[in-house]
C-alpha cells in the first residue's frame, strides 16, 4: 500500500516537474525575444522582474520532485558502514527531521502571503505587479512540498514498523549519486 | 558561536540529514542560542526574497544547456572529433578526455554533468583500445572538475549571489586558471606517459582531410560558448540573459547536429528541475543561516577570534586551504562550497583579501574535493560509466591531477593577477 502512494506521488510529481520546466522553458524564450528586442530599441520590459518570480515558482514547485528522486544532496559518510535495519532507521529519521523543517518553513511563508493579499501590495518596480499573484502559487509550492514530505516520512515510517525496512531504500534511501548533478 | 555553528554543521552532515536542512537547523538554532531578538520571524520573507531572484535563474537556464547537449548526442561528436585532434600526442585518447572536458566545461557550467558525459562516451573506446584504466578515467573525473572553473560556472553564479560579488568579473576570472589548468593537465599527461608508455595508449595521427571534416563537430559548441561569454562581455546580455541564450543555442544544435525529440527534452526538462530543486534548498537555507549568522554578530566575533589567532594573511589563507582540503575529502563540492562562504569569506575579506581572487581560489580547491575520496562525487560518476574495475583505479589515476590542482591554488596565492589580471584589464 506504501509503495502504491509513493508510485502515484512519483507519477503526480514527475508531471509537475515537467511542467515547470515547460515554464523555464517559455521563460528562457521571453528573455532571448527581450534580448533580440532591445538591438531595435523596444523591449518587453519586466523580463528580469519575471525571470525573479518564475525562479521562486521553480524552486518551491520542483522541491518534491527532487525529494522523490533522492535528488537533495546528503552526505553519506556514516549511514552506508551500517546495515539495512539501521540504514532505514537513520533515513526515517533524517525524513522527520527533514518533515519538522519543511512544515515550520511553509508556516513562516504564510504571513508574507498574508500580508501581500490583506494590504494589496504590488512589487515596487515598472510593473507593479500584485505580489498575492505570485506570492500565493509560490506558497501553495511550499504547502504541496510540506504535505509531500510528511506523506513520505509516514509512508517509510509504517514499512519500518511492519518490518519491512528494506522496502523504504528506493524512496528516502541511497541517493542516486551518478546523476546528482550539481 | 563559531565554535558552535562548525561543530553542529560536522554532526548533523555526518548524520546524513540533506544538507539544505542541515542549514535551516543551524540557522534556528543560531536564532534560538545566540540571537536577543527572535530571527525566525523573518523565515518567510528570506525564503521568498532568496528564490525570487532573477541572476539565480541562470542556474535551470546553465543546467538545462548542458542537459541538452548531453542527450542529444552533440557530446559523443565533440569527443569523436578532439579525437581526431588531439590523440597524436604521447598519451593519445586520454588527452581527448581533457580536452571534451575543458570544451564542455566552457559550454555547461557542471562539472559532475561534464564528467558524466565524457565517462559515458570514452569508456568503451578505452577497452576497445586497451588503455591503462587508471589513467584514462582518473583525466575523465580530473578533466571534469574543469567544470565549474571555466565560464560560464553554477558555483561561480552561487559565489556571486552569497557574497553579493560581480558575475562578469567572477567569469572572467576563472577564465585564465581555468584554462592554465586545462594546459596543466595536458603537459601532465603527456610527461606520464612519456615516461611511462604503459600508462597511455597508441598515438594515432589521423589525416589531415579526416581533421578538417572533424571540425564541423567543433565548431557549434565553439560558437555557442562565444554567444554566451561573448553577449555577456558587449553588455547586449547580464549572465541570466545569456544563459537563455545558451539555451535557444544548444537547442539549435541538438536540432541540427544531434537527436532531438520529444523523449530528449523530457529527459532534460526532468533532470533541469531535480538538479534546480537541490540547489535552491542549498541556497536558501544559506541565505538564512548567512542572515541569522550576521544578525547574530558574526562580525564582531570573527573580529575577535582573528586578533586571537594571531596569523599574518598569509597564514591564515594557508589555514583556509588546510581547511578545505580536509573538508574536501568528506563534503561534496556545492555543499562545501555553500557551508563555508558564511563563516570563511568576512574573515578572508577582513585580512584584506580580493573577494573575486578568493572566488577562484574556492574554486580550485573544491574542483580537488571533487577528486578526492572517501567523497568525491566525480570518482563516483567515472567508475559508475565504466563496466569493470575498481573505484580504487580511478583515485589512483586522479593523483597526479590533484597535484596539478593544488599548485594551482599555491600559485594563485603567490600570484594573485593569475585570475585577477584579466577582470581588471578589461574594467
Amino acid at each position: 500500500m506504501e509503495l502504491a502512494l509513493i508510485n502515484r506521488l512519483r507519477k503526480l510529481n514527475r508531471a509537475i516537474a515537467i511542467l515547470v520546466g515547460v515554464g523555464l522553458l517559455g521563460m528562457a524564450g521571453f528573455v532571448v525575444a527581450d534580448i533580440v528586442l532591445r538591438q531595435f530599441h523596444a523591449s518587453f520590459g519586466g523580463s528580469e522582474e519575471l525571470a525573479g518570480y518564475a525562479m521562486a515558482l521553480v524552486s518551491s514547485w520542483g522541491m518534491a520532485y527532487a525529494l522523490l528522486e533522492l535528488g537533495h544532496i546528503r552526505i553519506d559518510l556514516l549511514r552506508s558502514r551500517v546495515g539495512g535495519t539501521a540504514r532505514a532507521f537513520v533515513d526515517v529519521f533524517c525524513m522527520i527531521v527533514m518533515s519538522g523543517v519543511v512544515v515550520t518553513i511553509a508556516v513562516k511563508c504564510w504571513p508574507v502571503v498574508a500580508r501581500a493579499v490583506e494590504n494589496g501590495s504590488r512589487a515596487n518596480t515598472p510593473l507593479a505587479t500584485p505580489l498575492a499573484w505570485v506570492q500565493v502559487p509560490w506558497f501553495a509550492g511550499w504547502i504541496w512540498f510540506a504535505v509531500m514530505t510528511c506523506l513520505i516520512t509516514l509512508a517509510a515510517l509504517s514499512l519500518l514498523l511492519r518490518g519491512r525496512a528494506e522496502d523504504t531504500e528506493p524512496f528516502v534511501g541511497a541517493f542516486a549519486e551518478q546523476d546528482s548533478l550539481q | 558561536m563559531i565554535t558552535y555553528v562548525s561543530a553542529g554543521l560536522l554532526a548533523l552532515l555526518a548524520l546524513s540529514i540533506p544538507v539544505g536542512i542541515v542549514l535551516f537547523l543551524l540557522g534556528f538554532g543560531v536564532d534560538q542560542f545566540f540571537s536577543n531578538f527572535p530571527l525566525s520571524r523573518a523565515l518567510g520573507n528570506m525564503v521568498w526574497s532568496s528564490s525570487s531572484s532573477a541572476t539565480l535563474i541562470a542556474i535551470p537556464f546553465f543546467v538545462l544547456l548542458g542537459e541538452i547537449l548531453v542527450r542529444s548526442g552533440v557530446a559523443t561528436r565533440t569527443y569523436a572529433a578532439l579525437d581526431r585532434w588531439v590523440s597524436w600526442l604521447p598519451g593519445g585518447l586520454v588527452h581527448a578526455n581533457v580536452a571534451t572536458a575543458t570544451m564542455f566545461s566552457a559550454t555547461s557550467g557542471s562539472s559532475v554533468a561534464t564528467a558524466a558525459t565524457v565517462a559515458t562516451v570514452a569508456m568503451p573506446q578505452a577497452e576497445k583500445l586497451g588503455y591503462d584504466p587508471k589513467l584514462f578515467s582518473g583525466a575523465i573525473a580530473a578533466g571534469g572538475t574543469l567544470g565549474i572553473m571555466i565560464p560560464p560556472s553554477i558555483n561561480l553564479i552561487v559565489y556571486g549571489f552569497l557574497t553579493q560579488s560581480s558575475i562578469p568579473q567572477l567569469f572572467l576570472a576563472g577564465l585564465v586558471p581555468g584554462l592554465a589548468l586545462a594546459l596543466a593537465f595536458l603537459v601532465v599527461t603527456a610527461v606520464i606517459c612519456l615516461i611511462r608508455p604503459d600508462l597511455g595508449g597508441t598515438r594515432r595521427v589521423f589525416p589531415f582531410m579526416q581533421m578538417a571534416r572533424a571540425l564541423v563537430d567543433l565548431v557549434p559548441i565553439l560558437i555557442l560558448f562565444g554567444l554566451i561569454v561573448g553577449s555577456i562581455y558587449r553588455g547586449w546580455a547580464t549572465p541570466t540573459e545569456a544563459a537563455a541564450v545558451g539555451v535557444a543555442g544548444a537547442l539549435l544544435i541538438a536540432a541540427t547536429f544531434g537527436n532531438a525529440g520529444w523523449e530528449m527534452m523530457r529527459e532534460s526538462l526532468l533532470g533541469t528541475v531535480k538538479i534546480t530543486s537541490m540547489i535552491m534548498l542549498i541556497i536558501i537555507g544559506a541565505s538564512f543561516l548567512n542572515f541569522t549568522l550576521s544578525s547574530a554578530g558574526l562580525g564582531r566575533e570573527l573580529t575577535a577570534f582573528m586578533e586571537g589567532l594571531g596569523l599574518g594573511p598569509l597564514g591564515f589563507i594557508m589555514v583556509v586551504v588546510v581547511l578545505y582540503i580536509v573538508l574536501g575529502f568528506f563534503i561534496e563540492t556545492l555543499s562545501l562550497m555553500v557551508v563555508t562562504i558564511p563563516i570563511i569569506v568576512p574573515m578572508v575579506l577582513a585580512q584584506g583579501y580580493d573577494v573575486i581572487w578568493f572566488g577562484i581560489l574556492m574554486i580550485v580547491l573544491i574542483e580537488m574535493a571533487l577528486i578526492t575520496p572517501p567523497v568525491g562525487l566525480n570518482l563516483y560518476v567515472v567508475q559508475g560509466a565504466r563496466k569493470s574495475g575498481t573505484l580504487n583505479e580511478v583515485m589512483l589515476g586522479a593523483v597526479p591531477y590533484v597535484l596539478v590542482m593544488l599548485a594551482m591554488a599555491f600559485a594563485l596565492i603567490a600570484f594573485p593577477d593569475i585570475a585577477l589580471w584579466l577582470p581588471n584589464a578589461l574594467e
